[in-house]
Formats: structure tokens, sequence, C-alpha cells
């Protein structure tokens, strides 16, 4: 599960944790644009100390090192794989995907890391998309550790009825967590029904056009902050696809 | 006036031939704190559900008799109007919680009611001022305990406004103590206010101290209905009666008349002391 | 027998779940492990079959490392029941629920059918042995999952909240159902926080607080000790409760009285 700490949420009152959802998505759509448009391993490298400094801004550098130590094995083997099936420029290639996947990676990050599930479908439902899309969305996100926990007690359960999980041949441990499925399934359906009559409990659909409680205001700094990330990441981009610009690296 | 009126309901799920509600009479009045009780599988959690609407509306089924909670019949009210008089919380407390805040929680069914943003921000205030939240405001479900997340959730239905509180075992997974926060913090908060609580409990050595009437449920049917000790006594074999109650009526039985009958052990020791004191005279 | 020695136990989190906890249980004992929600217990059972291992000190089955052996090893000296049925019934026959675990600990076939069979017997489910575990009822899907651990024979029966959420009548059977296991010999231990149903049918009681043992004793010695129940957030039994309060008043002359009989002794002397 640590792979996916660096993905979920940690209330800190930080500079980026304070910044409007869509501004932060505004970041990370440049951050992507950019890693995606330039192939050279020197952008991808100033793009990732550039999220590095954010994550440190964001008091998030801890539990993002500790995603990375674990992706360690997973960039190695894009790194392997790539360089096995490039025949030009081996080494410059597969640096430079290997690097764009931890940017990737770290720019998504370092958005989930500051930015709650509830923020997330405001941003949604600020930008017109329904409320029964975007509550879906906040429940999505809300209901994963509680499964992650059934899930964990349920494999305690098997284990404790004897059954070796990990133990045989590939196809028998695919029918081992097929045992998981069974009473997950069955209480996640069982869950989603409590949830539905919960949600009509608090008169959920009464009214078409809702006021919400705290609407997101985007603030001066938060359109500064948006307009310069996007501007500078289009216009960096138009110029290099326009000049086609051999930069020296 | 009563706030609840039933009469000769039955109800079967959609999918079953058996009724499962087989013949129910009931009136509730505003201040009551009723302890709905039974073995499992008797109806209760159904009933509960046809007095804020879900069944039928939610369910489908067919329901027959007449079921009128407000004056408003629930067969023909939608459930989400029926949420502005009937707060329903259910046992676990995880799958009502939805939202990273508390705060954000007790605004859902406001914002849902379609009340202006101002008027919301006030009635969060109020809520959470009211339930003793104020402190919990900005915490995840996550890193609440069961007992705190229970109280958000009765928080987050109470917040509407509602003249009756539903709650189906709101305290199966809690532990006793927290249990018995939550059973006082509806007296408290609730019935004292003027409203109405109907609680499904198995705990009644808990519940006893608060109810003001208790309903036994048997097979669908309501089989003992009235003031909390008489009920008990004719129900025995069916629910359990707590200890210090036995030990009243077999005070009693031996010609020890002691003022009331005991709600909990401090009442019981305040009356055997009294009873003692006055034969000492 | 199960031995602790100076348990700590830490998630990976960071959140300490056990503080140095030591206890031996032995065999035959009927033990009950107390205290509110988050105070440790069932991280504690979950060490007796090895699902998790001590960060540090050491737990021993039958004399056994349990860092030394597999879950499946163990689990079939220590079976343990869990809360909730849900979570733990996996088949798609109530016969076959049983097989489950007697197939994982590779009993022969003749073995298996027998057990199912007595299994079924004791748990009075014989009738739904071809229906569907998920049609029972709560109170039958729990027996469900006590005959599924019975049917092969641990040693030592863990139970956690066996009557959490229950109604009387169910209650009832559980605790006939421990008075059977008792007669068999087995070892049980229960984690609940059902002081009342504790009361009638366990000899010794540990309580828990923070991750660590705060008292553990005869039933009569804790129960009666109404300040150390505090600690532990438990709300007292009635009957011992009332006698501690009658006591303080000077009403009657003993503190340490469990049973509603007990204490109407004690008050027609004075009544």
């Amino acid at each position: 599960m640590s792979f996916l700490e660096a993905f979920s949420y940690r209330r800190k009152n930080t500079f980026i944790h304070l910044l409007d959802p869509r501004t932060k998505f505004s970041i990370l759509v440049s951050i992507t644009l950019l890693s995606l448009g330039f192939f050279s391993s020197l952008i991808q490298l100033l793009l990732l100390s550039f999220i590095i400094f954010l994550l440190i801004i964001a008091k998030c550098f801890r539990e993002w090192l500790r995603t990375m130590r674990s992706m360690i094995f997973l960039l190695i083997l894009i790194f392997i794989l790539n360089y096995l099936t490039v025949i030009h420029n081996r080494f410059e290639y597969s640096l430079s995907m290997t690097l764009r996947f931890a940017t990737l990676t770290s720019a998504f990050s370092l958005f989930f890391l500051t930015t709650t599930p509830d923020e997330l479908a405001l941003a949604l439902e600020s930008s017109g998309i329904p409320r029964d899309y975007s509550l879906m969305f906040t429940l999505a996100l809300r209901f994963v550790p509680t499964m992650a926990r059934d899930i964990n007690i349920v494999m305690d359960a098997l284990r404790s009825r004897g059954l070796e999980l990990d133990k045989g041949k590939f196809k028998e441990r695919i029918k081992n967590y097929g045992y998981l499925l069974v009473p997950l399934i069955i209480y996640e359906i069982r869950r989603s029904l409590m949830v539905a009559e919960a949600l009509e409990a608090r008169a959920y659909g009464a009214v078409k056009n809702v006021k919400l409680y705290r609407p997101l205001k985007m603030t001066m700094k938060d359109k500064i902050i948006s307009v310069i990330t996007l501007f500078l990441s289009l216009t960096i981009t138009i110029i290099s696809v326009l000049c086609q610009i051999n930069l020296p690296f | 006036m009563a706030v609840i009126e039933i009469s000769d309901l039955y109800y079967r799920y959609p999918v079953s031939t058996d009724w499962v509600l087989k013949g129910i009479n009931f009136r509730a009045k505003r201040g009551e704190y009723i302890i709905l009780t039974g073995p499992s599988g008797c109806g209760k959690s159904t009933f509960a559900r046809v007095l804020n609407g879900l069944i039928p509306n939610f369910y489908g089924g067919k329901l027959r008799g007449i079921a009128k909670v407000m004056n408003l019949d629930i067969s023909r009210t939608p459930t989400y109007i029926l949420a502005k008089h009937v707060g329903m919380v259910f046992q676990n407390p995880e799958n009502q919680l939805f939202f990273s805040t508390v705060e954000r929680e007790i605004a859902f069914g406001l914002e849902n009611l379609g009340y202006s943003s101002e008027e919301i921000s006030d009635r969060v205030e109020e809520t959470l001022e009211r339930f003793n939240l104020v402190h919990l405001r900005n915490k995840a479900p996550y890193e609440l305990s069961g007992g705190q997340q229970q109280r958000v959730a009765i928080a987050s239905v109470m917040a509407m406004d509602p003249e009756i509180l539903v709650m189906d075992e709101p305290t199966a997974n809690l532990d006793p103590l927290s249990a018995l926060e939550i059973l006082k913090l509806v007296k408290e908060n609730i019935v004292s206010r003027g409203k109405l609580a109907i609680v499904i409990e198995h705990r009644l050595e808990l519940a006893l101290r608060f109810a003001t009437r208790i309903v036994v449920m048997v097979d669908g049917r309501i089989i003992a209905d009235g003031q909390p000790f008489e009920t008990l006594q004719s129900v025995e074999n069916i629910v359990g009666v707590p200890k210090i109650v036995k030990l009243y009526y077999r005070l009693l039985n031996k010609g020890v008349y002691l003022k009331n009958p005991p709600r909990s052990p401090e009442e019981m020791a305040t009356y055997i002391c009294s009873e003692l004191g006055a034969r000492d005279d | 027998m199960i031995e602790v020695v100076d348990v700590y136990y830490e998630y990976a989190d960071g959140t300490r779940a056990l503080n140095g906890v030591s206890l031996r249980i032995g065999k035959g004992e009927i033990v009950a492990i107390m205290g509110e929600n988050g105070a440790g217990k069932t991280t504690l059972v979950k060490h007796f079959n090895g699902l998790l291992k001590p960060t540090k000190g050491t737990v021993k089955i039958n004399g056994i490392d349990t860092r030394e052996k597999s879950v499946a090893e163990l689990s079939k000296i220590v079976g343990i029941v869990f809360q909730n049925p849900d979570h733990q019934l996996f088949a798609d026959t109530v016969e076959e629920e049983i097989k489950f675990s007697l197939k994982n600990f590779n009993f022969s076939e003749d073995v298996i059918s027998s057990r199912i069979k007595w299994a079924l017997k004791i748990m009075e489910l014989e009738k739904y042995s071809r229906k569907s575990p998920y049609t029972l009822s709560v109170g039958e899907r729990k027996r469900l999952a006590i005959a599924s651990v019975l049917a092969y024979d641990p040693e030592i029966i863990v139970l956690d909240e066996p009557t959490a959420g229950q109604d009387w009548i169910q209650k009832e059977k559980i605790s006939e159902i421990i008075n059977l296991l008792k007669h068999m010999g087995k070892t049980i231990v229960i984690v609940t926080h059902d002081i009342e149903f504790v009361l009638e049918r366990v000899n010794r009681i540990i309580l828990m607080a923070n991750g660590k043992i705060i008292a553990d004793g005869k039933k009569r010695e804790i129960l009666s000790n109404i300040r150390i129940l505090e600690r532990a957030r438990l709300i007292p039994p009635q009957i011992p409760h009332l006698s501690y309060l009658l006591y303080e008043k000077g009403v009657i002359d003993r503190r340490d009285i469990l049973f509603l009989d007990e204490l109407l002794r004690e008050l027609e002397a004075r009544l």
C-alpha cells in the first residue's frame, strides 16, 4: 500500500494546500504537457526538480520520497526495457523515458497529496458538471481506504482458515484471490445500498439548483498563478514546435 | 397530537410473498423517547424504514394500511420531503459519512434542501455548537472514533431540523461507554427539545435510563408497547430483562416495595437506602 | 498454551497498538479480553495465529515461536472466529463453507465428510447444508462462521466480539456454544466489551487500555473493582455495580458480589 500513500491527501496548512484545486490542476496540466512535449532528459530533470521544489513547499517531500523508493524497481525496469528495445541514442532515450515517468508520477502525486477529494468534487461541480457526477466521484475516493481495510479483514479471515494465498502455481494463486472476491463483492454491494439509503435520508435530490456551503473562489493569487503557468507552458510548447528548435542538450 | 399515526399496516418486499409487517398499529407524540426492540428478523428495521418513507418509496414492495408522519401519507410523499421531518441514522456510521470534513458533512443535507449559502453557514455553525463538534469541524471520518462518527451522523440529519429522529441500532458497533454517550445525547439534545426519538436497541440495560416507552416486535407484529417496566416484565423470555429490574421484581415478590422501579444501579441504590431509612425511623 | 512475553506491535503507519504485553493462558482456560475499541484487543489475538508477528517480544503457542511457523500451521492450533461473519464466508453452500478450511488443512475425504456432518449438527445448521451462506439470518451466519472453525478441531478457539449486534436469543445460543466448547476441553479466548455476557461465562478477565494489560485476574476480583473497570472505559455490570454502591453506603458487608441471588441473600438480611 505504500505506493498509494503518495496519492492520498495529507492535511497541512501550506501555500500549496491552500491554492484553489483548479489552480493546482492547471499546474498539473502544464507539467504533463511539457513533460510529454519535450524529449530531452535535461528538461525532464528540470521539471522534476521544479515539482520537488513545490513538494518541499507543501511539506510533502517525505511522503513522495517513500513512494519513489517503492517505485525504484519499476523505474529501473523502464530504463532496461527501453535500453533493450531502442537502437539509436539508447542511453539518452532510456534515461529520458525513465525521468519522464518519474516526473509524471510526481506531478500527480503533488496534486493528490495537496487536494482533498471534496475540493476536487467541488471543482468539478463549479465547472458545471452535474452534482450526481461530482458526488459519485467524492464517494468513489471516500471509500477507497474503507475498502482497503475490508480487503485486509477478509484476507486475515482467509489466512486464518488455512488458505495460503501466495503459495502454489500461478493459476492456483489466481484462484486463491478469487475467494477474496466473494465476500468483498457481496459486502460492497450491501454497502452501496446502505450509502444510498443514507443519501436519501439526507434529502439528496430534493432541489435541482443547490447552493454550495463553501463555493470555490479563485483568489487573485490563484488567478495569477494559473495564468502564468498555462501561459508559460503554452508559449514554450508553441515556440519549440514552430521553430523546431534543436536545443543544444 | 400524534406526529406518527400508523394503523393496520402490512408490508412485503418486492420479491417476497410473505408479509414482513403484519398489522402494525402505532402512534407517537413529541417528547417521547421510544426504544424499539425484538429478535433480529422481527421487522424492526423494516418498520423504521417506513417511518421515513424509504419503504415503500425506495424499496418498492406492497404496503397496505395507513402510515402518516406529520400528517403526510408516506407512500405519497417523496423521501426527500420526509427527510425534512424524519431524521434517520443507521447502524454503521461510516456508511453515512461522505465528505472529508465534519462541517461539509453537516452542510450536505442543507445544500440538498436548497438553502442559501448564508443560511447553510448559520445552521452549520449552530449544529456544530449544539452537538459539541466545533473542535472536530475539519476532521475526516477516518480521524474520528466510532462514537464521534455516530455523533456527526446524528448532527448531519438533525441540522435539517426534523421533528422526529429514527435510529436503526445506532450503537451496535460502539463500545458501551460510547453507546451510552450516544443514547444520552439523544435524550439531552433531541428529546428534551420536544422532539420524538425512536431508537432500535438491544442493550436494554443502557437504554432503560432514557426510555419513556418500550415497544417490542416479534415476527412482524408489535407484541408489547407501553411504559418501560411493565412492558419489560411482559416479554421477559424474548428480550432479556436488565438485572436490576429483575432484582426489583424479586424483591417485590418478597414483599419489599421500593419507591419506583430502577432505571440504573445508582437509582436502585438510592431507592434501597431510602427504603431502609424509612424502616429505621 | 499461549505465552506472550513483553510484546510490542507497531503498524506500518506508525500507530503503536501493543506496548509491552505479557500473559499466559493455560490449556482449558476460559478467558475474556476486554477494553474499549482501540485498546489493542484484536491486535493481540491476531498474534495468536501469526497473522501479526510482534515488532518486539515473543509469542509462543504450545511452545512454538509464532515467527517460525506459517499462519496456516498456527491456525490449525488456534482458530479465530472474526467479528463480522460476512467477512469470512467464501463458499457457495453452507457445506462447502465448512469444507473450505478442512481442504486447506489437507484432511482426508472421509474425515472431511464426517467433520462436516458433525459441525453442522452441533451448530444446528443441518437443514441449510445445500443453501448459500448468504441466505442465512445474521445469527445463523455467525454460527456457520463458528462451525467452519470448529470443524478442523483447533485446540484454542478465539471469538472476536461474538455477541456484538446480536439479540438476546442469539446471545443465549452463543452462550450454549461456549458451554459446549468448555466441555470439549477447548481453551477459549473471548474478545468483547459485553460485560454482562462475560459475567456469567468466563473465569478470568484481562483488561486492556492503550495497548497494555491493566488488570488480569479472576472475574470476581476484576468485576467488583469498579475503579479498574472505569480505567478500561467499561461500564460495570449492574449487580456488581449496585453491590459496590450499597457497600459504600454501608448497607451490605460484601463488595465482591456478582450475581443476583447473592445480592438478594445479602439484602434479605437487611430488608
